[in-house]
């Protein structure tokens, strides 16, 4: 009998085996907190709208993936939506079951959503059914093995290496006793029974559980996210693996383990099968979403286009540049860079500033010193092309490395069985010290010069003019050079914070750009790159000085990194030290304001209180992107909730420049915005949950409390104040000044980018002369703007 | 006699401070952090001001109606000290780590309470006081243990908890009344100095015994300790540094009294011991921060019983501060295991020693330890074997460092760097050996002749100690050996001592919603 049930047709099998590796595509990559960056949480849902993907994760989670009801109705109440926000939405809005028209969508407004409960699954059904809580001895039982078998380094003692996933929990879940002891006898001889690949352990399962091929993709897809974190990690390692050209199957294994559990407990609880075949039956029924999922994105789409009225209300018109600026600083495009452009561009006439992805367009892996691992300095889509390394000489090099290797001795001392002991008799007291020195000592010292790092191996002449001529026309810094040239990188000081890496740069993979900056600085001013930028058609005048510096956006405070310097750069740098300087003064005070507890000249505080967990506000509150001049933005106020990123299309020949925007800083820039509108919407799905509980497991993420579920994406308080939202989710409006045709094309070449904005995850308007002046809509077609109350007579037609 | 300590006045300071928290439970409660902070800071200072006072005036009783109330003794300074210096970080950590939780003054206000409820436990002149304070501990730490409420897991944590700490508190009324009626007093001074003990009196000893295990969490009774994480982290802070370790700290105070019954003592070694070895085992398994640190301390506070049941009350009490400040600091530093992670792997792979390695360091650490004992020996005096025996099982911790410097691939700088760490470890310890005796020697009691029981035990606990440090020592070469693969699920799992212990208690069901 058992035979005939693992027997499935051969095509049949295939379509599990695709529904498995399509549900494992539904869930997002979570980048280990070492060296996190923000991810989609969506990723797996940006062939859908946001009301499919919301009744499919209401379906799933139970989760809502736009705010409650009640708060949008109170924007409106409050008219912070308007009227005409709320008609240009329903006339965009094209799905089945949206209002009538606006008398209709104001009465529903007032009528709270229902509910949303997710299909229970096998586990729900038997706890239910028993009393037994299975979901949370199965995620203890879980949680145990998969943080031992992802640890980094916290455990001594870690199961073996070099097993997959699947081996390795059978190998635990035969000798594990806690299943049978929580009531689930034979468990281990059901694991032991199990086929001991996953691919057949999913067939049996799947046939034994009598899921269809209809049912299983979103079964799986639901089995997959009540792991959490952990199949978002597991996703994280198949997404690196595919970025090296290599596969990885931890993921599926994961779903292997998860349905080995239900077959147990369907098996251990025959009386469900009913409710189960009733859930079956509903996962085989297409997502389609509700007429309360259809009005919430309707809302949700009306708040947007209110946020864009009022930035488009601050599009005027570029403002006036003329002769050679006295300095420009270019800064990464992240939002926290607005505030302190702004101010330092308020320092004086012929003060501009740029805005660039951090990582300065130089695909770097870097070898920091003391180490020969390298970690990447680049956006997490791209794939690193060259490595750099600040290593020292050999001793200085070397002493490092013994002195980290003393370090951990120590540490394993500190951590090993009996050893324990003789640590806590010979060493505690000394911890009384550091209680005081930590709880005391409040301000952070500037960090020293650290060593300037350096691209490993050689390159030529040819090489470097070619990538600087590259990089600089990626940043539309093609004349006008001034005699001193900032790049700023940016990095973030805070102690003790598990997330810290979520606060540095996204575009350098969760490091500082220091690393980038310093690189692309010393290329720019080395004289072989000079003298072969004018064959590339770049004029560069011969006083122009390249310098790295360092934005800390915990104090804003800048750091330069100056090389060797004569006594007249040394002027102008001062100069530009005393603009930084009082620049950060300026927008100290502007962001203080909005951090509880904060004082304008105590920010470094922040940076070294190991009680402080919300150090700043990291990107909460981005909502927009724009790629224009640096002159259409100069002087605007956009409240540190813009990416700025500075193009020229006049500049941009073939609108190369336009199509890397399109494809990297942009799609960025929507991982960002919709990690925090997944955090901030569904923070229990998408939520890294509450700081005060964290647990760190395996130097990769945090669980809250014991253990359990991993925990992937933003913290409640880094979105949250403790009394209001502080990002209000809105998804990024990204405005770009070029001709509507070329973005178009763009469009038309990237089916992924298209796909962005088609489904509305992002949304994109065009600007010309520093005015908004057309709305994308969905399949390549364009609207003017103001024009959007009058709906296309087309459409009207369609609907 | 009476007198009034000055340390008398550090509880109601803080209890002061948490009363006004009652007006102001929610988000921000905006000066009077101020007054939390002043109060913790106060009661510091009137730490510090006992022990000026007890160099200056000696020991001093309050005392109501002729009945001993609190007491300031080099013992109990040391513990006020400790608990009000914990209690200080603590507060001061919280005022910032709290900030806009919806019931952050409630949780200020807690605290506060918790910690003066220690510090009237550390200065309990008598048993009633002594259980005064510790129920209301358990008061206080079960609505900490519940400041998420709606979490099932705190729900299940903080119903374990109670359990365990009701039934200590039980045991330490069943135990109070034993000794009321063949003692005739309950208070410390005079209990320490009777020297005839009637069987139902050992049997007051044993409840005393007992009740001192279900407070440190010593096995089996350790479960709540691992599950007490869903608390915000100053919780534990406070829990690990301050209130798991009052068990010590009661047969510290009654340790004359203790030191009577020899069997009540070896069954302190026997469970301290084989709790120590458990919980180290298990946390080398943990891959979650505060679940290794809540092991450790099981651990830890397996080895302090031992060391009370050896009859080295200094060197317990020693252990116990030199634990709180350690757990202290390490709970509330915990956001760093990322980065102190990702460190651990820069430098590349470990030097792995081989058994001939291994070997000559437990020579190299035994030698070391016969050179700075004998050194200690001459200055301090005579060592007792159950001190000698101590001291040997740390240089077998202590020969794990010189190990890992003595790995075939490990560099000779390393190599002189983990030898000369060795050797500052051993002398630390003998210097704190030496100094927590003269501190504390005079008022606690000496260490008993070593009988045939007691001589038993330390071999026992030597060799026992000694086997696993050895096998530690050699531990990449088996750990991740196929055969030892079930044996790392058994121990991962703590021996299932704890999913026991839910199934007994109803652990596993669905919570109710509170």
């Amino acid at each position: 009998m058992l035979l005939e049930q693992t027997q499935l047709a051969p095509s049949l099998a295939e379509e599990i085996l695709g529904a498995a590796r399509t549900a494992a595509r539904a869930i997002p990559p979570a980048f280990p907190l070492d060296a996190t960056v923000a991810v989609n949480p969506f990723l797996g849902q940006t062939d859908q709208d946001l009301a499919t993907a919301s009744a499919r994760l209401a379906r799933l989670a139970g989760a809502a993936l736009t705010r409650p009801r009640a708060e949008l109705a109170s924007m409106v109440e409050a008219g912070e939506i308007a009227e005409e926000d709320l008609e240009a939405a329903l006339l965009a809005c094209s799905a089945p079951g949206r209002p009538a028209d606006l008398v209709a969508l104001r009465a529903q407004l007032r009528k709270p959503a229902p509910a949303v409960e997710a299909l229970p699954t096998i586990a729900d059904l038997a706890a239910a059914a028993t009393g037994t809580d299975w979901p949370a001895i199965f995620s203890r039982s879980f949680g145990l093995w998969a943080s031992g078998f992802f640890d980094r380094g916290q455990a001594l003692w870690t199961p073996r290496p070099d097993q997959t996933a699947f081996a390795a929990w059978r190998e635990w879940a035969i000798n594990d006793l806690t299943p049978a002891i929580a009531g689930l006898r034979g468990f281990s001889v059901h694991v032991a029974s199990t086929p001991d690949t996953a691919e057949r352990a999913i067939l049996r399962a799947t046939s034994r559980l009598g899921l269809t091929a209809a049912a299983a993709e979103t079964a799986f897809h639901q089995l997959l996210l009540s792991l959490g974190g952990w199949s978002m990690h597991a996703r994280w390692q198949l997404w690196q693996a595919e970025l090296e050209g290599r596969s990885d199957t931890t993921l599926t294994d994961l779903l292997a383990i998860r349905l080995v559990w239900d077959e147990a407990l369907l098996a251990h609880c025959p009386s469900i099968g009913r409710d189960w075949r009733a859930s079956v039956a509903a996962h085989a029924a297409p997502v389609v979403p509700t007429a309360d999922h259809v009005l919430d994105c309707l809302l949700q789409d009306a708040a947007e286009r209110a946020h864009q009225r009022m930035l488009a209300n601050k599009l005027t018109g570029p403002a006036e540049a003329s002769g050679r600026p006295k300095l420009q600083a270019a800064f990464c495009i992240d939002v926290r860079s607005e505030v302190l452009r702004r101010a330092l561009e308020g320092q004086g006439e012929g003060i501009e500033t740029l805005g660039f992805a951090g990582f300065f367009g130089l695909p770097v892996a870097h070898r920091p010193a003391g180490t020969d691992e390298v970690q990447a300095h680049l956006p997490a889509l791209l794939s690193p092309s060259m490595t750099s390394t600040s290593h020292g000489k050999g001793d200085e090099e070397f002493a490092l490395r013994i002195a980290a290797r003393t370090k951990r001795a120590w540490g394993r001392f500190r951590q090993a069985a009996v050893s324990s002991f003789a640590f806590v008799e010979a060493a505690g007291l000394s911890y009384g010290g550091k209680l005081i020195g930590d709880s005391l000592v409040r301000t952070r010292k500037a960090p020293g010069q650290s060593p300037l790092p350096r691209i490993e191996g050689v390159m030529s002449a040819d090489a470097k003019a070619a990538t600087a001529a590259k990089i600089l026309r990626a940043m539309s810094l093609t004349e006008r050079y001034a005699p001193l040239v900032l790049l700023i990188g940016h990095g973030a000081q805070m102690t003790n914070n598990p997330h810290e890496s979520a606060y540095q740069c996204g575009a350098c993979c969760g490091q500082t750009g220091e690393v980038s900056a310093r690189l692309v600085a010393a290329m720019l001013n080395d004289p072989e790159t000079r003298a072969g930028l004018p064959g590339l058609g770049l004029v560069l005048p011969d006083d122009t000085l390249f310098v790295a510096g360092l934005h800390d956006t915990v104090t804003d405070t800048v750091t330069l990194f100056p090389e060797a310097v004569g006594p007249k750069e040394a002027e102008k740098l001062d100069q530009a030290e005393g603009w930084l300087g009082e620049a950060g003064r300026m927008a100290r005070a502007e962001r203080a304001q909005r951090l509880p507890g904060a004082k304008a000249d105590a920010l470094g505080r922040r940076a070294a209180d190991w009680a402080e967990v919300r150090p700043e506000w990291g990107l909460a509150g981005c909502a927009a992107f724009i790629a224009a001049p640096g002159q259409v933005t100069a002087g605007r106020d956009l409240a540190g909730r813009a990416f700025l990123h500075s193009y020229d299309w006049t500049q941009d020949d073939g609108f190369g420049t336009l199509d890397l925007i399109l494809t990297a800083p942009v799609v960025v820039g929507s991982w960002i915005s919709l990690q925090y509108y997944g955090s901030t919407v569904a923070p229990e799905l998408f939520g890294g949950g509450n700081k005060l509980i964290h647990n760190v497991l395996g130097g990769i993420g945090v669980v809250e409390g014991n253990g359990g579920r991993l925990r992937a994406g933003l913290p409640w308080q880094a979105v949250h104040d403790g009394e209001r939202l502080i990002h209000q989710p809105l998804r990024l409006s990204v405005m770009i000044e070029a001709p509507i045709e070329a973005i178009s094309a763009v469009l038309k070449k990237h089916e992924g980018v298209r796909q962005l904005f088609d489904n509305g995850w992002m949304h994109l308007l065009a600007l010309s002369e520093g005015r908004v002046v057309a709305r994308y809509r969905s399949g390549l077609a364009w609207e003017p703007w103001n024009g959007e109350a009058r709906r296309p007579a087309d459409a009207k037609a369609a609907a | 006699m009476t007198s009034l300590p000055l340390t008398a006045f550090a509880p109601a300071v803080l209890l002061l401070a948490a009363f006004f928290f009652l007006l102001r439970q929610g988000p921000r409660p905006g000066r009077l952090l101020l007054l939390a902070n002043m109060a913790a800071a106060a009661g510091l200072a009137l730490g510090l001001a006992g022990v000026v006072q007890l160099l200056l005036a000696g020991q001093q009783v309050l005392s109501l109606g002729g009945v001993a109330i609190l007491r300031l003794n080099p013992v109990s300074a040391t513990m006020i000290l400790l608990v009000s210096f914990v209690g200080w970080v603590v507060v001061r950590y919280s005022s910032r780590y709290l900030d806009g939780e919806q019931r952050e003054g409630r949780f200020h206000g807690l605290i506060l309470a918790a910690v003066a409820s220690v510090l009237v436990t550390v200065q309990a002149a008598n048993l009633p006081v002594l259980i005064l304070g510790f129920v209301m501990i358990g008061l206080l730490l079960r609505q900490l243990l519940l400041f998420y409420p709606e979490r099932a897991e705190a729900r299940r944590a903080a119903t374990k908890f109670t359990g365990v700490w009701a039934a200590g508190d039980v045991s330490l009324v069943l135990a109070s009344a034993i000794l009321w009626i063949t003692q005739g007093t309950l208070n410390f001074v005079a209990l320490g100095a009777t020297s005839e003990l009637t069987p139902v009196a050992q049997l007051g000893i044993g409840l005393l015994v007992l009740a001192s295990v279900l407070k440190t969490a010593a096995l089996p009774t350790h479960g709540w300790v691992t599950e007490v994480m869903e608390a915000p982290t100053p919780v534990s802070a406070l829990l690990h540094a301050g209130i798991i370790n009052s068990g010590g700290v009661m047969l510290i105070m009654l340790a004359g009294l203790v030191q009577q019954s020899p069997g009540a003592m070896g069954v302190l070694v026997a469970i301290g011991g084989l709790t120590a070895l458990f919980g180290a085992l298990v946390m080398l398994t943990q891959s979650a921060v505060k679940t290794a640190l809540a092991w450790s301390t099981i651990a830890q506070m397996g080895f302090m019983l031992l060391q009370c049941g050896l009859g080295l009350w200094p060197l317990a009490l020693l252990h116990i501060v030199a634990h709180s400040l350690y757990k202290a600091h390490a709970f509330l530093s915990s956001g760093k295991a990322v980065r102190e992670v990702n460190a651990i792997r820069k430098p590349g792979p470990v030097a792995v020693p081989s058994i001939a390695a291994v070997t000559r360091s437990f020579v190299l650490g035994l030698v070391l330890f016969a050179g700075v004992a004998a050194i200690f020996s001459v200055l301090g005096g005579h060592k007792s074997p159950q001190a000698l025996a101590l001291g040997t099982i740390l240089v077998f911790g202590v020969s794990y460092l010189i190990a890992q410097g003595l790995a075939d691939a490990a560099p000779a700088a390393l190599t002189r760097r983990t030898v000369g760490a060795s050797l500052a470890t051993t002398i630390a310890y003998f210097a704190f050996q030496w100094v927590a005796q003269a501190l504390w020697g005079s008022s606690l009691p000496a260490v008993p002749t070593a009988g045939p029981l007691e001589w038993a035990l330390i071999v026992l606990a030597v060799s026992s100690f000694g086997l696993v440090a050895f096998a530690q020592a050699l531990f990449p070469l088996w750990a991740h050996h196929p055969t030892t693969a079930g044996l790392r699920v058994h121990v991962a799992n703590g021996f299932y001592l704890n999913a026991l212990l839910d199934r007994f208690l109803g652990g596993f069901q669905l919570a109710h919603k509170q």
